[in-house]
């Protein structure tokens, strides 16, 4: 390449390196000037090694992660981070019907699909009904609590449920609804690529799909156009966090969604004038003991509220979050687990004196199981009250190196209480097979919050989830809290709810079923050079993770302007 | 053709042991593409969104055996299959754009090791025992010892993100669209030096060992002596009767290193991201994707077995004996 001297004038301040050299340079040159006219906003969502033109909204695995909220947008977001309180897209309101029965959508007017045709409530009514017909795009559940869909005006939908269901408008929180014009010609929906998306969200039109990088620009015919001040995402392909480490000092990234060890010193210290980030506490992580356990000596230990608040002191919060998490996660102190994202949900009743067992004391832990008649055996290690050996080991999937060390940190807090636990890595696939067959005995696992705490707390706790679902490991079962879950899906105001779910924390606070330790953080970072509008912590309106599971991110997209 | 019936022999049992294994390797592994996927989703597994997955999927788990009929019956046919990763892609389509950039990278690689690696090694057999010799012969072993991630992350560190003279991924600047132009092929080659840096190392320590050691048999040969005698010029005894001699291990020696050059190819395009084979089958591996795994594994054992069949040949054609021997 020596020859190639010629190109060595644009870039005159390595001139003296080869060829080689002063090509990458003049590369870097290049893309940094692409932005000047149009406002380009280069985000990270997801770590793939080549991108596959896939937009098909139904295909969850598949699906290009920027697929709901800037192609499909939704018909409402509820806000986690407000209450729970709805911020209206594609519907304006809905209301249940006297019976509860039925749901009816009040859909926005005027709305249009990026090729201009008008979104209907007939649209809605397909994307459902199409749902129904096939279970492998029922991506949010319908199957189950849909009975059948009306369309009574174009910006009416009556959804009529199949049981009482007050938590309904959450659970399709996630459907995608998509222009019965496009799909109904399309022969096979599961396969469909929908390489070319005709979409209602901000961003629907694809400029440039390569396997390295793809830009998602303006939609011609955005309703909220007015909100809408980005011109186009940008997406660059990213194998993993090691290759967004070494993309960081390129200083092209606007918006990532990364793990990012040493956050200050390896993303903030590059440009500590524009890069910045907020990682809020997300889903509550608790070690979770296998109430079906067949185990007789150890089922025996799990079911006793002595044990599970031992296990619970024995447990040094501070380290794992310090030492196994660089600091991110934040531990939780509340016998009821609550993540600090529900402040507005938190019952003081059922903490303070109920959260005597959450700290770190191990002279206690040992006080407790000794008082209990957890005797020591010569091995230094107890047996239950009726003389059974304990001994489990504590699952966690193999290359979770965070938690990995939790699990170790809390496995060696336990032997020092004379409880004989153990470490054990199987593969991610094996860990979560052992979970849904119940073959595991104890797991640290975190589970799915929805935009209110509920949903967390029913499908980890409820005996209709147990162990269908992996954040529902330990079985538990409690006729009195499913008593009060049901109770809570059958109200529908705001002061309902909450006095439901006040005495669901007092039980859970009570009866103890998981040790809650910490909340994990959610993964959010920015660059201020060239967007101004970032949610911080000095803001904390929203989710601000751009990750396919959080729907807010398109509110705090349209809330970004480009710096002049 | 000079190769034997025999050998002909030998290479379709390699093949079609491979072919087996292909299809065992992978099942062997735990787990399924469907619980991969499911794996994969993280907090977006709603019980809702693992139905779907399972009723999108569920063919993918399959009986064994009817699985095996159906990839036996595929290669026949030369059909690789659909890719559950890449779904509906099918895997002659997910290799063929990977495929170009392995090839490329082991290819470069090889051509610029062999160059090297054969003159460092002639000369330091010219002067065995001398100062060029005493540095360079161990600095070989060294070479060759440095596994190619320790190389990689290095150079990867050192040259693309501290002192960001080289990119630190991709096969080219995703800007560019492939073009036959001076500032697309700049920017292939651009993004090819670290990768090939990477994987030259070992190649260029095999060769030079291997040249040092056939080169210095040659060397003691009378017709070597003969041609000093004539009074021909040092270079010329080197390389036209001593090199050109001695270079025959080394060709058995590349045939039978095209394995490990694949092998560090794996490592160098995940730390590079450059989207090669290697990479491909990474990703196939964590997601189970049974279909991309045996096509890829495939086309490795072929490749493999067809530069070993391509040496056999080139034997022939390089040294008179052998040929004269097979007839």
């Amino acid at each position: 390449m020596g020859q190639h001297k010629s190109v060595n004038r644009i870039v005159s301040a390595r001139a003296g390196w080869a060829a080689a050299t002063a090509l990458a340079a003049l590369m870097a040159w290049g893309t940094g000037a692409a932005s000047a006219a149009e406002a380009v906003l280069t985000m990270h969502i997801e770590e793939q090694t080549s991108w596959v033109q896939n937009f098909n909204p139904f295909d969850l695995a598949g699906r290009r992660q920027s697929t709901m909220d800037f192609i499909y947008e939704p018909l409402v977001i509820f806000n986690a981070q407000d209450g729970g309180k709805p911020v209206w897209r594609l519907a304006t309101g809905y209301k249940f019907s006297d019976d509860l029965k039925s749901i009816t959508y009040e859909l926005r007017p005027g709305v249009k699909w990026s090729d201009g045709q008008p979104l209907t409530s007939a649209d809605v009514k397909y994307t459902i009904d199409l749902m129904l017909k096939n279970a492998a795009l029922d991506i949010v559940g319908v199957g189950q609590t849909v009975a059948s869909v009306d369309a009574p005006s174009p910006t009416e939908v009556k959804i009529n449920l199949k049981a009482i269901n007050s938590d309904f408008p959450e659970s399709i929180g996630d459907l995608p609804v998509v222009p019965e014009h496009i799909w109904k010609d399309v022969a096979d929906p599961v396969a469909f690529k929908n390489d070319k998306p005709i979409g209602s969200g901000p961003m629907t039109e694809l400029r440039r799909f390569t396997p390295q990088v793809y830009e998602q620009c303006r939609n011609p015919n955005y309703w909220d156009a007015a909100s809408l001040h980005v011109d186009c995402l940008r997406l660059p392909q990213i194998s993993g966090n090691d290759q967004m480490l070494a993309t960081l000092p390129e200083g092209k990234m606007d918006w990532i969604g990364s793990f990012i060890p040493e956050i200050d010193k390896t993303f903030v210290a590059l440009d500590a004038d524009h890069n910045g980030y907020w990682q809020p506490p997300a889903e509550t992580v608790a070690f979770q003991m296998n109430f079906k356990s067949t185990n007789p000596g150890n089922l025996e230990a799990y079911k006793d509220l002595n044990f599970r608040h031992a296990f619970s002191l024995a447990m040094d919060r501070t380290a794992m979050v310090d030492i196994a998490g660089f600091g991110y996660p934040v531990v939780n102190l509340h016998a009821s687990g609550l993540p600090p994202r529900f402040e507005s949900w938190r019952n003081k009743d059922a903490e303070g004196a109920k959260d005597e067992f959450m700290g770190f004391d191990t002279a206690k832990a040992n006080k407790i199981l000794d008082d209990a008649g957890y005797k020591k055996g010569a091995d230094g290690f107890r047996t239950t009250p009726s003389g059974k050996p304990i001994a489990f080991p504590v699952i966690v999937p193999n290359g979770w190196t965070d938690w990995i060390d939790a699990v170790q940190i809390a496995v060696e807090g336990l032997r020092a209480a004379g409880i004989n636990a153990s470490v054990a890595t199987p593969e991610y696939e094996q860990w979560q097979k052992q979970i849904l067959d119940g073959s595991f005995e104890v797991v640290m696992n975190s589970r799915a919050d929805g935009a209110t705490p509920f949903r967390g707390y029913y499908q980890s706790l409820s005996t209709n989830y147990g162990g269908r679902i992996t954040s529902a490991p330990s079985r538990y079962s409690d006729p009195k809290l499913d008593a009060l879950f049901d109770q809570y899906s059958k109200v529908t105001s705001d002061d309902d709810h909450k006095k439901i779910f006040n005495e669901i924390q007092v039980m859970i606070a009570d009866g103890f079923p998981v040790v809650p330790v910490f909340n994990g953080p959610t993964w959010y970072q920015y660059s201020s050079k060239r967007f101004a509008g970032w949610v911080t912590d000095k803001d904390p309106v929203m989710n601000p993770e751009d990750h396919d599971n959080n729907r807010m991110r398109l509110m705090h997209l349209l809330r970004l302007k480009p710096v002049q | 053709m000079h190769i034997s019936r025999r050998r002909l022999g030998v290479y379709a049992v390699a093949l079609a042991f491979a072919i087996v294994m292909n299809f065992v390797l992978p099942r062997l592994m735990p787990g399924s593409p469907v619980d991969a996927m499911i794996a994969q989703l993280g907090p977006r597994a709603t019980p809702a969104a693992i139905e779907a997955i399972k009723a999108r999927f569920g063919a993918v788990d399959q009986p064994l055996l009817s699985q095996f009929v159906d990839y036996l019956k595929g290669l026949a046919t030369l059909d690789l299959g659909v890719s559950v990763k890449y779904y509906p892609q099918t895997v002659t389509q997910v290799l063929g754009r990977s495929e170009i950039w392995t090839s490329f990278l082991v290819v470069t690689a090889i051509i610029f090791s062999l160059c090297v690696g054969v003159v460092l090694g002639a000369v330091a057999a010219w002067r065995r025992g001398g100062r060029f010799d005493t540095i360079v012969s161990p600095l070989a072993v060294i070479m060759i010892a440095i596994p190619p991630v320790i190389i990689a992350l290095t150079t990867l560190f050192v040259f693309a993100v501290s002192l960001q003279w080289f990119p630190v991924g991709y096969a080219y600047d995703p800007n560019l669209d492939p073009a036959f132009n001076f500032t697309f092929i700049g920017s292939v080659f651009a993004h090819a030096i670290l990768p090939v840096l990477t994987l030259s190392p070992y190649l260029i320590g095999e060769f030079q060992t291997t040249m040092r050691s056939s080169m210095i048999s040659v060397l003691g040969e009378d017709y070597v002596t003969m041609g000093r005698a004539k009074g021909l010029s040092h270079r010329a005894v080197m390389f036209s009767y001593g090199a050109r001699n001695a270079m025959l291990p080394v060709l058995t020696n590349l045939a039978l290193m095209l394995g490990a050059v694949f092998g560090g190819s794996i490592v160098t395009e995940i730390v590079f991201n450059y989207p090669g084979l290697g990479l491909t089958l990474y990703t196939a591996s964590i997601t189970r994707d049974y279909p991309v795994i045996q096509g890829q594994l495939l086309l490795m054992t072929l490749a493999t077995l067809g530069a070993n069949l391509l040496v056999d040949i080139i034997y022939g054609l390089v040294d008179p004996r052998l040929r004269e021997a097979s007839e």
